[in-house]
């Protein structure tokens, strides 16, 4: 299987590395702390009677890679469905890049790329098509050699490249869709669960090239219930419970997780809480 | 297939029941479809009873205003004519088939074929050129949709909420699932068809054969098994409910809406067919060498004059102990009317052979196949038409012919030759009123039940041959599924 | 510019594909082509068989005027070829004309005795129905829009790319506006390519090319839109086209169904059969009757006949006209009320259709190829006006001069200069038509 061959050809990358990477763009982020890229200031959303988001702020900035971290229905994925624009906030406000997202849609687009969950591109299309096409609907081209490039950056086998994603495993397609959102070159990077139904290879490669994309100053905020990879590839996360920010806290070094805070956004919270 | 197996059909049956009736869509469309049915065996039921009535009393007024008429010369009541009138056939309230596209009454005179006249469809509206209320339109037409409507996901809905490797792996039978649903379907069917039924059923007090019912509901129960089969086997190729849909929506608009149209312009452009009138020519250019009945002088009767008065040993038509002028017209009325029921007869192989081409589409569309299937065994297809054409033919001739021979043995000849000197010389070319009542009474019968159900043959196999084939496909599918 | 070209080049290439699309596609344009040319051949042979029943009328005709010089005899054996040849737009359209006769043949006798005759196709045929370009749009189209249209934001939904599509085009217009626009151009071009091939062989005028084209437009535009209104917020694909599919039902079949109930109950007719019955009755009773009685009659509407009715014997062919025209006279009512009745149906019909939007398109592309029930009405009127002169050139010469000169012979009136003379359009509907 290619997974195998994967794993043959690039051995697990060693926490040592993820780490100085981090720490660089720690580094980064404190000279650039004040210009916030993505600004969410007491955010509230609900359907109906029913309240999503409570009071929410928080801010990422340029070469910051922000984890929202919460249980199911914590109101990760309305936070960023309302950064992208689909959700339209009740009150407070969401800029991106000091825009307010609602009044400037399309700009925004123009800024973010977004991985979905379940990255599904066109399964009749191969990878190579499939980019050619987002790209042309975002008005960019790319050369056949850029496209290359970022398919070995994001280390996809070279003999899937041409081949319909029908055949693709989960992890493939989320690497296509990840060399998509290099490909636009966009600043900003708002990640849906990334590593859910990875394996755990799968998942290093891709927290290594999260970092990557850090270090070369994009913003990245990602969703996600992964207490440990959130820890291992974030440099602040947010705990989010029942649409509220319970907690936000840089991530500790050498990937030690404070069980306390991360029970506070989980299961456990309530019984203590209340 | 095993008791174990049995019982768990109509299990996956019932569940798939329980679906339908806790989904909105489906139980809207059932209702529907239940509306629709019953509505148009209501409706057209009372129409076709309201038509037949109708039928009947000008019948009876026609036969009576005929031997009601005053003493008069006879060929003037071969002039004054009759009209005959077609009654519907009993099943006809189910599928009244060509019967607004044809008249249903005809006028029968002498020296001529007349076509049949008013028919319906021209004070009509226009407005149902794509399908009228009938049960035939909404069984043949509307009722696919249906069942494709409440059973494209069947399978596709297991598959797409993985439950269907759950059932599979929990021992269930690729071909059970199958039978279950579609023992599902085949209930919705059987709903459908019981207002057709219950319909069909009537008609047998009012003289229709129990064979006709039954090949007409069986005829129908066939043609929806074939969507049953179509709809299972589309659900279980499609991996997606959208797919199945989208598939079935489109063959469904290609065998009910475009084959039948597709079937009958093919026909009608590989069989071109010469109108009335262009035939006219030709048959008046046959019946002119006949020579004019009305003319005794024709040097066309010269003949049939030289052999008259061979045969009575006499030497000039006055001495004929009958009437010369009416042995002429009836002569000549029997020469015509052969010229004329040859080229009727050419006329209608042609439409015959539009209509079978047309047919031959049964082959690719079940929705033509039960359309002449309907259509054949209700009574109501161009072969009863041309039936009720000879038929008619035959009463004109002989009551023309009966007029004829009154002509010839009641009237005088000279009083005949006579006949426009003055008014009395009028009155006296006449003949007694009493001599009307050779009219024979004219009540239409289409085919009998057996006749209709052979003729219907190639339509049931051409469903049979659907089922077969569906049926086949299904089992290799179900085998398979996954 | 470029900027649209480049969104719609990327959206063709990608509707290409997709298999299905194709597939459905290229049916369409068989099917279209198939109506079309399946159109201009029942077109084409209709023009011939008006072609050869004009020279076979000629021929007979001058037959009998070589066998027949009394004008009773030539009035009695001499038909008249009517005819309505078909317009150059009838082969996208073919209209009532397979129900309603498009030719006559036609005497001197009473005219109600002979203007019901049908010349019918066959009737199984009829019923089922003919496939033309005019089905293919209103009936046929709106099917292949609902399949093409209804699936495609529920489509992106239900495999999960929507969100990304839509923060991934540069623009609504990029994604969706090319999508459609791409989707909706090679619909019509399927469709009416055949068309304007067929308009070109038929010799259609530009202007109606583009009425058409204009009509059409909008109804697919009407159907598109509605696909996409429903379709916009759904994220179950067959749920949408099962209510589009419902839609199109009802404004296909049920309303024109329950249209044609509702006319049917609210305009009497008298029965078709009566007609002739009063007229034949009328004819037959007329030998027994007095001369004068019929020939008072006939004066009373002909008052320019009074001094001409005397009869020296007991047949004469005037006496014998006289009582066909009194006996289509008796029956004028009944004939009127008949008429009145169609007309109304129709009327009555055209406002069932602006609530079925088919049956609105199939009305006006009919009308325009005048191939619908007005031109037939419109044809049955041009027979009797046609009728009317067959008489006023037959009377003198069956009152007062006795046998018609040669010259008057070759003069007499025939349909085609009869409708070239036609200087106002009758009055059909009650209002004048354009």
């Amino acid at each position: 299987m290619t997974t195998s061959t994967a794993i043959n050809q690039r051995s697990p990358i060693e926490p040592q590395r993820v780490e100085q990477t981090r720490n660089k763009a720690s580094n980064t982020t404190q000279a650039t702390k004040n210009e916030a890229v993505i600004e969410v200031d007491s955010l509230n959303f609900s359907i109906k009677n029913n309240i999503i988001l409570k009071n929410l702020s928080f801010s990422v900035a340029a070469g910051e890679v922000y984890a929202l971290l919460g249980g199911n229905g914590a109101g990760k994925s309305s936070t960023l469905k309302t950064l992208l624009g689909f959700n339209k906030p009740n009150k407070g406000s969401v800029k991106v890049v000091g825009k307010e997202v609602s009044k400037a849609l399309d700009f925004v687009r123009g800024k973010t790329a977004y991985l979905p969950e379940s990255a599904t591109l066109y399964p009749h299309l191969t990878a190579r098509e499939n980019v050619e096409y987002f790209l042309s609907l975002a008005d960019i081209k790319k050369s056949d050699e850029q496209i290359n490039a970022a398919f070995n950056r994001v280390a996809l086998q070279q003999d899937a490249w041409d081949r319909n994603m029908q055949t693709y495993s989960k992890g493939m397609r989320q690497k296509t869709a990840i060399a998509l959102a290099i490909l636009r070159e966009a600043p900003i990077f708002l990640l849906d669960e990334p590593t859910s139904g990875l394996d755990p290879v799968a998942i290093d490669e891709f927290n290594q090239l999260v970092r990557e994309l850090a270090l070369t100053g994009a913003t990245i905020l990602m969703v996600t219930h992964d207490v440990y990879g959130a820890c291992q590839v974030a440099n602040r996360i947010g705990l989010l419970k029942n649409g509220e920010l319970v907690g936000e806290f840089n991530a500790p070094e050498n990937g030690r997780i404070n069980t306390e805070q991360v029970h506070a956004a989980f299961g456990d919270y309530k019984s203590r809480g209340n | 297939m095993s008791i174990n197996n049995v019982s768990k059909v109509v299990l996956i049956a019932k569940d798939e029941w329980r679906y339908w009736l806790r989904s909105k869509l489906a139980v809207t469309v059932l209702a529907i479809g239940l509306i629709l049915t019953l509505s148009s065996v209501v409706v057209t039921a009372i129409t076709m009873l309201e038509l037949s009535h109708t039928r009947h009393e000008l019948q009876t007024t026609s036969d009576k205003s005929f031997v009601d008429q005053p003493d008069r010369h006879p060929h003037r009541m071969v002039h004054y004519g009759h009209y005959a009138f077609r009654t519907p056939a009993p099943l006809s309230t189910l599928d009244p088939g060509i019967d607004a596209y044809t008249g249903n009454s005809i006028f029968l005179e002498g020296h001529r074929q007349n076509s049949a006249m008013f028919a319906d469809s021209r004070q009509g509206t226009a407005l149902t050129k794509l399908g009228s209320l009938t049960p035939a339109f909404i069984v043949q037409t509307l009722a696919p949709l249906l069942l494709i409507l409440i059973g494209y996901s069947g399978i596709s809905r297991e598959r797409e909420s993985q439950t269907l490797s759950y059932l599979l792996s929990q021992g269930t039978s690729g071909v059970t699932l199958i039978a279950g649903k579609g023992l599902a379907l085949l209930s919705v069917v059987g709903l459908i068809l019981t207002p057709l039924t219950v319909s069909a059923l009537f008609t047998l007090g009012t003289d229709e054969s129990l064979l006709a019912v039954v090949s007409f509901v069986v005829g129908y129960a066939l043609y929806l098994t074939v969507w049953v089969l179509l709809i299972l086997l589309a659900s279980s190729v499609f991996s997606k409910n959208s797919g199945s849909f989208t598939a079935l929506a489109f063959v469904w608009i290609l065998l009910c809406i475009v084959m039948p149209r597709v079937a009958s312009t093919t026909a009608a452009i590989v069989v071109p067919s010469a109108g009335k009138i262009e035939t006219d020519f030709a048959v008046k250019a046959d019946l002119r060498k006949l020579g004019d009945g009305h003319n005794t002088n024709d040097p066309a009767f010269e003949q049939f004059k030289q052999s008259l008065l061979k045969k009575y040993n006499v030497n000039s038509i006055d001495e004929l102990p009958v009437n010369f002028r009416g042995l002429v017209a009836s002569e000549s009325e029997a020469k015509q009317t052969e010229v004329l029921n040859q080229f009727a007869q050419q006329r209608m192989q042609a439409e015959l052979k539009q209509t079978q081409v047309s047919r031959y589409f049964g082959w690719v569309s079940p929705m033509v196949a039960i359309r002449s299937l309907s259509m054949i065994v209700v009574g109501t297809s161009i072969e009863t038409h041309h039936r009720f054409l000879r038929e008619t033919e035959q009463l004109r001739f002989d009551f023309v012919q009966g007029l004829n021979k009154v002509h010839i043995e009641e009237l005088d000849y000279q009083d005949d030759m006579n006949r426009n000197a003055d008014a009395a010389a009028t009155k006296k070319a006449r003949v007694s009123a009493d001599n009307w009542k050779i009219l024979q009474n004219f009540t239409f019968h289409s085919d009998s039940a057996l006749v209709r159900a052979h003729r219907s043959t190639s339509a049931f196999l051409q469903l049979l041959l659907w089922i077969a084939v569906l049926a086949g496909g299904i089992k290799f599918v179900g085998k398979r599924l996954l | 510019m470029s900027y649209l070209f480049l969104h719609l080049k990327r959206e063709f290439g990608f509707l290409l594909r997709q298999k299905y699309l194709v597939v459905l596609l290229l049916c369409t344009f068989a099917v279209s082509a198939f109506a079309v040319i399946s159109g201009l051949s029942e077109v084409s042979q209709q023009r011939e068989t008006i072609e050869r029943l004009k020279s076979a009328d000629l021929t007979e005709r001058l037959n009998v005027q070589t066998q027949q010089t009394d004008a009773g005899m030539l009035a009695y054996y001499t038909f008249h070829l009517t005819y309505s040849a078909p317009s150059n737009l009838a082969f996208a359209a073919l209209g009532e004309r397979d129900i309603y006769p498009w030719k006559h043949r036609v005497n001197l006798l009473a005219l109600e005795g002979q203007i019901y005759e049908s010349d019918a196709q066959n009737p199984e045929l009829a019923q089922a129905g003919k496939i033309d370009f005019a089905f293919v749009l209103s009936a046929l189209a709106p099917l292949i829009v609902i399949l093409l249209f209804h699936d495609l934001f529920a489509n992106e939904r239900t495999s999960g790319r929507y969100d990304l599509l839509v923060t991934t085009s540069s623009s609504y217009f990029a994604l969706w506006g090319a999508r459609i626009l791409v989707r909706f151009i090679l619909l019509l071009v399927c469709l009416m390519l055949p068309f304007y091939g067929g308009a070109y062989v038929a010799g259609s005028s530009i202007y109606d090319v583009l009425l058409i084209t204009t009509m059409c437009v909008a109804y697919l535009v009407f159907w598109a839109a509605l696909c996409i209104w429903m379709g916009k917020q759904a994220s179950s694909a067959p749920r949408v086209a099962s209510a589009l599919i419902g839609i199109w039902v009802l404004v296909a079949f049920i309303i024109p169904i329950l249209g044609d109930l509702a006319i049917n109950k609210i305009v009497h007719s008298p029965k078709g059969g009566e007609i002739v019955l009063t007229q034949r009755e009328a004819v037959n009773d007329a030998w027994d009757l007095p001369k004068q009685i019929t020939m008072d009659a006939f004066v009373a509407s002909n008052p320019q006949w009074k001094d001409h009715v005397d009869m020296q014997s007991e047949f004469e062919w005037k006496w014998y006209y006289a009582f066909q025209q009194v006996g289509d006279e008796k029956a004028a009512e009944l004939s009127h009320a008949y008429r009145d009745a169609a007309r109304k149906k129709y009327q009555l019909a055209g406002m069932v259709s602006w609530f079925s939007p088919a049956l609105l398109l199939q009305r006006s592309l009919t009308r325009k190829a005048k191939t619908d029930a007005i031109a037939a009405f419109r044809y049955e009127h041009q027979i009797r006006g046609f009728h009317k002169c067959l008489r006023e050139f037959y009377y003198p010469w069956l009152f007062i001069k006795g046998e018609p000169t040669k010259a008057a012979l070759n003069n007499m009136p025939s349909f085609s200069k009869t409708i070239l003379n036609e200087k106002d359009e009758p009055e059909v509907i009650g209002v004048q038509l354009k």
